[in-house]
């Protein structure tokens, strides 16, 4: 029975858990679940998680940590309690995130041609020009369908009244996707019937929605594009990743040295000679993409890349440049920005942001750092960051002087508690925070996002840090049909 | 209205053979009113399409690629530009008014990108430097003389101390470098001082007596002065850089501007031979060997993808590079 | 096919037979070790498995384990089993796409049976060839694996490729060493064990008893290692596959490559075909032996240029 496993279910004050009204009620979307689960033993569920465990490990679904030049393998943990969407809630989402983008990819188009957002002074221009991610490279450089953002990862997070907030936006190569596939998979497996017994939406169509959008970019009009995903190759820590996109799209999967550009054109080399690639799905940062005209000490790139998609010869997705738009220092100004380009009002908040390098609010989040979180405004993973509740007084004093140095560089927001969720620990249920990464593709047929997501878990007990790297895990994310 | 033939040869050559190179070549003379390109031819060997496009910064860039197997990597570039002076600044606009109209430009393009200076170690110790050489008095013309004069009197000029890649730190520590590193500390200076300042690569066309900078690519700064535009300054030779400087391309620096340069696949040590010349006569620009000057050649090593260790063999390093690139990307 | 994929496939398939070779040969010689009188040397060995550094291992000749350990476990040898496996592995893993899963298992458990501490155990204090059976077992596994589930097509076509052309390099270089001792110490030439002991490293001592009654001769060797056809580590049965394989990969894209390597293979195996054992020693074996080999890398080379990009 399910309250063999709620037993001393904490609530964490002031949090919005997903599943549980309080102490004695759930919410009414879970109870086509917890129907099911609730007939389930202690020792089958302990059976279940091992099972689960066994299913990542056999089928390779890893990824490595370097240790002292050795690589290990590890599993992404799974929690096998899946997190569940309302209809309702999912509307409000996809609305959401189908607006952000929008606004995001006009933003992108608007700053590397007529920059009329910076005339008008809606974004600071220095906030863009001082951004490491603002290619001038890409200045005029004409993109398909005036496309730049064909994948992104938004990553959501509800704070205690349930509120969603965008916690940031990732524009470049956002991973985690083949989790969000997997995860549905094992579930499949751990829990037979339950998910059409449960009328949960199907994620399985995203590798065919995502080809199609590829093949539309073909600047060649041929029948038979060639597309290929450019991994940085096995060493990277996504690679699992690459293999498993590539494999579901049926399309090749190359490293930087497979392929080559002769005069404005990239080719891969095949056995039988050099073919002409159309479309590159890259998972590789701009930064390391062509030795000629970025970091030339790059060698997962192409040399001549540039060259070549300036000149419209192959696409590139997701389109170079995009990181002016997710850098959270710009962050800030995304709500701004739907307003000027779509005249709407904003569906999904921002959370508070102080840029410090406005020496007022550098000032305010230093006297209140013991509520802030600090964030680099490049930064990624989870790394690099000072959560001001947690950190000795040593480390917030070390980390105020690295601000010092150049304030451009960070951010500051005040810590959002993040709701909660069951997870399935030690034989019982026990909350763990949670966000959501829903994954929204863009193609020249508008903007579809497959009703779900990947849920991160921090599966530290009080952790707020979700992220893989500072042992955060993931569940399956069920979006209900009605 | 001085005509100058320039002759400018890149020449690498590999020790094995390389192959998939690609190359960019910012080599085409700025075509504005005091300056008006003549004739320009540009060869390369191998004979590879170039395309030329504008980047960012105005310029005319072209690139090309070479993908069969190839030693020897040529480009020569004959051009012949005919120059007209720019009148220098009147200067008489009261030096307050000026330093406002400056301040006022702060957040426009393409200034902003010309005031930000990246940030460096000792960047509080140049702006010090800076702001102490400056009387209050001083118009912003007259700041940047000083400038220019100051590099030129503290930095000694010697070859082949500095590299490509040299930063602005170690240049200040050096007390020496080239026309490129001069450039670079000129343009520091005046940014931090709130003066809009340029990078730009070109040639010199020396008169008679022989100027630094000749042999070579040259390099030297703009400062952006109200009611005037861009005035020339030359640290290296202590000059305003007019007439007889010709510009190739401007930039925040020198990534911004770099002539020649190219990535390719194979090989192990190569060698780039420059060699400019500059000629007054129209019997310059034929092929027979008589240039102005005796020719000077460099030997510099470029920096992309040849690296110096040499305990691993260039595969080693290349996979050892793979491997730890492919680790970093997030 | 993508020329990296293919050039994985085709050092995988490569790696996998030498480790093969060196375990068989290590195994004989660990055996014979046991079973002399004399002071048993291991410098032909040293000789045909490591490129470099001979100088400092002839120190070790004649220390059975330690030139175990170095072949199997040396870190510092590149040509190491541990080594060579860890580089196939490394090339499976990056055309997993296009491999069954079932060999990269596979591979992956050789590699984690390399790295067992227990085998550097049973090669320095206990008996070494437990440590090399356990690894000629992963050997066949892979085999096996590879016949039953490798698709068949071009992937399949270099991995058999390679794995032939590794195999004639080996048996030829074992031959030349052999019979360089020979000549050297024609003593050797009536030594029975030594002869067998030959026959033994290239697993062909009971075929040869089956083919040849009149005991050991070396012309009857040379006939068995270079010319017989039913003998599968025989220099013309390697050449057979490497051309019946590369047949397969006949397209009309690069018939000017496909041509010219097609010639080159074709004029090694009538070399051999049409040669006797007799005219192979009128010129000295040791120069027709050197000639074969040069040809033989000759055709990697050219694979590495014409298929593989020279990735």
């Amino acid at each position: 029975m399910i309250e063999n496993f709620i037993q001393n279910y904490l609530n964490h004050p002031k949090t919005y858990d997903e599943m549980f009204l309080d102490s004695e009620n759930y919410r009414n979307h879970y109870s086509n679940f917890i129907k099911n689960f609730s007939k389930e033993s202690l020792e089958n569920l302990n059976k279940k998680e091992e099972l689960a465990k066994k299913l990542f490990m056999s089928q390779g679904i890893t990824f490595t940590v370097y240790d002292s030049g050795e690589g290990i393998e590890k599993i992404f943990p799974f929690d096998i309690i899946p997190r569940i969407i309302t209809s309702s809630e999912w509307l409000f989402i996809e609305k959401g995130i189908k607006q952000r983008l929008k606004a995001l990819n006009l933003f992108l188009k608007d700053v590397y041609s007529n920059q009329f957002i910076l005339k008008d002074k809606i974004v600071p221009i220095n906030v863009i020009y001082s951004c490491p991610h603002f290619l001038r490279e890409m200045y005029n450089v004409n993109v398909l369908h005036d496309i730049y953002i064909h994948i992104a990862g938004i990553d959501l997070i509800r704070d205690h009244d349930g509120t969603f907030y965008v916690l940031e936006d990732n524009l470049r190569t956002p991973s985690g996707v083949s989790y969000m596939l997997e995860n549905r998979e094992i579930t499949k497996r751990l829990f037979p019937d339950l998910i059409p017994q449960c009328g949960v939406r199907s994620v399985t169509e995203y590798p065919a929605i995502l080809y199609k959008n590829l093949m539309a970019l073909s600047p060649r009009a041929v029948s038979n594009p060639t597309i290929v995903l450019l991994s940085p190759g096995m060493y990277n820590s996504a690679y699992y990743e690459h293999t498993t996109l590539a494999r579901l799209m049926g399309v090749e999967l190359v490293e930087g040295r497979d392929l080559v550009v002769k005069n404005q054109k990239v080719y891969m080399k095949t056995t039988i000679g050099l073919q002409q690639v159309d479309v590159i799905y890259r998972r590789v940062d701009d930064d390391y993409i062509d030795p000629l005209v970025f970091n030339p000490n790059s060698v997962l790139g192409v040399a001549g890349l540039m060259g070549a998609y300036r000149k419209g010869n192959v696409a590139i997705v997701n389109a170079v440049g995009n990181g002016v738009a997710d850098d959270k220092a710009v962050y800030t100004y995304v709500p701004d920005m739907i307003k000027y380009y779509l005249n709407e009002e904003p569906i999904l908040k921002n959370v508070p942001t102080y840029q410090l390098s406005n020496p007022d609010e550098l000032k305010f989040v230093f006297e209140n750092i013991n509520t802030m979180v600090i964030k680099k405004t490049n930064g990624s993973g989870g790394y690099g960051m000072l959560m001001g509740h947690a950190a000795s007084e040593q480390e917030t004093e070390e980390y105020k002087l690295e601000i010092l140095k150049d304030p451009r560089n960070f951010i500051a927001q005040p810590t959002i508690s993040l709701s909660s969720a069951p997870c399935f620990i030690n034989g019982k249920l026990a909350p763990r925070r949670i966000d959501l990464r829903p994954f929204a593709l863009n193609g020249p047929d508008g903007i579809s996002i497959v009703p779900g997501g990947l849920t991160r878990v921090a599966l530290k007990e009080g952790s707020l840090v979700v992220n893989s790297s500072q042992g955060g895990g993931s569940k399956d994310t069920w979006v209900l049909t009605s | 209205m001085p005509i100058f033939k320039i002759k400018h040869i890149t020449n690498y050559k590999y020790e094995t053979p390389v192959r998939d190179s690609a190359n960019q070549v910012i080599l085409f003379p700025i075509k504005d009113d005091y300056q008006k390109v003549v004739k320009h031819d540009l060869n390369i060997s191998g004979s590879p399409e170039i395309e030329i496009f504008i980047d960012y910064y105005g310029n005319e860039v072209g690139t090309f690629t070479q993908n069969e197997p190839h030693t020897q990597l040529k480009i020569f570039s004959k051009v012949c530009v005919e120059t007209s002076p720019k009148p220098l600044p009147q200067d008489d606009m009261f030096g307050n008014e000026q330093w406002n109209r400056l301040d006022a430009l702060k957040y426009e393009v393409p200034y902003i990108d010309y005031l930000r200076q990246e940030v460096f170690e000792g960047i509080a110790q140049l702006k010090e430097t800076a702001l102490s050489i400056k009387q209050d008095e001083d118009t912003p013309y007259q700041t940047a003389i000083k400038y220019s004069a100051h590099v030129f009197n503290n930095f000694e000029y010697i070859k082949g101390v500095t590299a490509v890649d040299t930063t602005i730190d170690e240049i200040l520590k050096l007390e020496a470098g080239v026309c490129q590193d001069f450039a670079h500390v000129l343009t520091a200076m005046l940014r931090l001082t709130g003066i809009p300042s340029r990078y730009v690569s070109g040639y010199i066309c020396p008169n008679r007596d022989g100027m630094r900078g000749e042999g070579a690519t040259h390099a030297w700064a703009e400062a952006y002065l109200p009611e005037y535009g861009w005035l020339g300054l030359d640290p290296t030779n202590n000059c305003i850089a007019n007439e007889n400087h010709v510009r190739l391309a401007v930039g925040r620096n020198f990534a911004d501007c770099s002539p020649v340069k190219g990535v390719y696949k194979g090989g192990f040590e190569h060698i780039m031979e420059v060699n400019v010349s500059v000629g007054y006569n129209d019997e310059d620009l034929n092929d027979n060997e008589t240039y102005f000057k005796p020719t000077e050649v460099n030997y510099s090593k470029p920096s992309a993808t040849v690296t110096n260790v040499r305990k691993q063999n260039s595969y080693q390093q290349y996979m050892e590079a793979i491997q730890q690139q492919q680790q970093q990307q997030q | 096919m993508l020329s990296r994929v293919a050039s994985s496939l085709y050092w995988l398939s490569r790696y996998v037979e030498r480790s093969d070779g060196m375990l068989r040969m290590l195994k004989i010689n660990y055996a014979s070790s046991q079973d002399t009188i004399q002071e048993f040397t291991w410098k032909p060995i040293i000789r045909i498995f490591s490129a470099d550094d001979e100088n400092e291992l002839l120190n070790i000749q004649h220390d059975s384990r330690a030139v175990i350990e170095y072949l199997l476990l040396n870190r510092e040898n590149p040509n190491s089993i541990l080594n060579i496996i860890t580089l196939a592995r490394e090339n499976a893993r990056s055309v997993q796409e296009h491999i069954p899963k079932d060999l990269w298992q596979c591979l992956n458990e050789y590699y984690h049976t390399v790295k067992d501490e227990k085998l550097l155990w049973y090669v320095q204090k206990d008996d070494p060839i437990t440590a090399l059976d356990l690894l000629i077992k992963q050997v066949m596994l892979y085999h096996g694996t590879a016949d039953s589930a490798m698709e068949r097509g071009e992937s399949r076509s270099f991995m058999k490729i390679g794995k032939h052309l590794e195999r004639s390099i080996q048996s030829v270089d074992i031959l030349d060493v052999k019979f360089s001792s020979v000549s050297t110490n024609p003593d050797l030439l009536t030594d029975i064990a030594y002869w067998k002991h030959l026959l033994l490293s290239l697993g062909g001592y009971e075929l040869y008893l089956k083919t040849y009654r009149q005991g050991f001769d070396a012309k009857n060797i040379i006939e068995l290692v270079m010319l017989n056809n039913d003998f599968p580590r025989s220099a013309l049965y390697s050449m057979n596959n490497i051309e019946r394989y590369f047949n397969r990969l006949k397209s009309e894209s690069n018939i000017e490559h496909y041509n010219s390597l097609s010639f080159k293979i074709g004029r090694l195996k009538s070399m051999i075909t049409y040669s006797s054992v007799s005219s192979m020693e009128e010129e000295s074996l040791h120069n027709y032996l050197t000639e074969m080999r040069s040809e033989l890398f000759g055709i990697g080379n050219m694979l590495n240029e014409y298929y593989f990009a020279n990735s």
